[in-house]
């Protein structure tokens, strides 16, 4: 008699078996482990403010999200977004001592040297599509690529193109933003074109008319 | 001196009314009444009315 698991791991690609086999989810996998504190909201959805950092401030577990304009440089009063700070998408990133995270860079805390990931971003990558295709993507460890790390990211920054934040609208060419009423104005005067020209004709063709366009 | 005579005909500017934007221009004779004229325009692909464009609204 098969169990769900035994089907769907006789179902998975063997590049994925033998992931799995190596960082076991029970052990390694997103699910298990515990996410870093403090614990807030990670899919905020409130508008980005303009003149906000990114960082968020634990005392009011308020996330300030930042402006979806890419910040100048130049401009005075800039700063650069806290690394060490806390936010949703690094709380996704967690790792425990004991099953060190495959695909996050640890750190030797004797040495103070930093080791990278077992597993490299590449390779991470395609697991990750991988495990998607087959709609197991919780099973395999948190990382930079999963899915719910990139979509916290986006939400945390907003699309660093002018417009795309929540509430905004592309500007646009002139002729993309107008052209909705001077499609409109033409529909209307081709409505209106059969009677016009019974009009005209009925007044001598043009002898009576008396509305002329303006250049 | 005497004042510059001015042309016998005129080049004027007809307007689709279509609100194609599309126009054709013509020459008329200054003293003649204003063009109008059924003509093809090719945003609508339609033969639609023209009429002439007034230059501030003088025309009879």
């Amino acid at each position: 008699m098969a169990t769900p698991a035994t089907t769907l791991a006789s179902k998975l690609p063997p590049r994925l078996l033998s992931f799995f086999a190596r960082y076991p989810p029970q052990l390694y996998s997103a699910a298990v482990t515990p996410k870093s504190e403090p614990q807030s909201s990670t899919k905020s959805t409130t508008t980005p403010l303009p003149e906000t950092s990114s960082a968020i401030d634990p005392s009011t577990g308020e996330s300030t999200l930042p402006s979806p304009y890419t910040p100048n440089r130049d401009a005075g009063g800039h700063k650069r977004p806290d690394p060490s700070a806390f936010s949703p998408s690094k709380a996704i990133l967690a790792t425990t001592a004991e099953h060190p995270n495959p695909f996050l860079p640890r750190k030797n805390f004797r040495t103070g040297k930093w080791i990278g990931p077992r597993v490299g971003l590449r390779v991470q990558a395609e697991l990750v599509k991988l495990a998607a295709k087959y709609d197991i993507e919780e099973l395999l460890p948190a990382g930079r690529k999963s899915t719910e790390f990139k979509e916290t990211r986006r939400a945390e920054r907003g699309l660093a193109i002018k417009g795309t934040g929540v509430g905004q609208k592309v500007k646009g060419h002139k002729w993309e933003r107008t052209m909705e009423t001077r499609l409109d104005d033409r529909r209307k005067a081709m409505m209106e074109m059969p009677e016009a020209i019974r009009l005209w004709k009925q007044r001598g063709h043009g002898r009576g008319w008396k509305k002329w366009p303006k250049r | 001196m005497a004042k510059k005579s001015k042309s016998r005909t005129v080049a004027v500017r007809l307007i689709s009314m279509a609100m194609t934007g599309y126009f054709r221009t013509m020459i008329r004779p200054r003293t003649h009444r204003p063009l109008s004229m059924l003509k093809y325009d090719p945003v609508v692909k339609k033969q639609v009315l023209f009429l002439e464009a007034t230059k501030g609204g003088r025309n009879k």
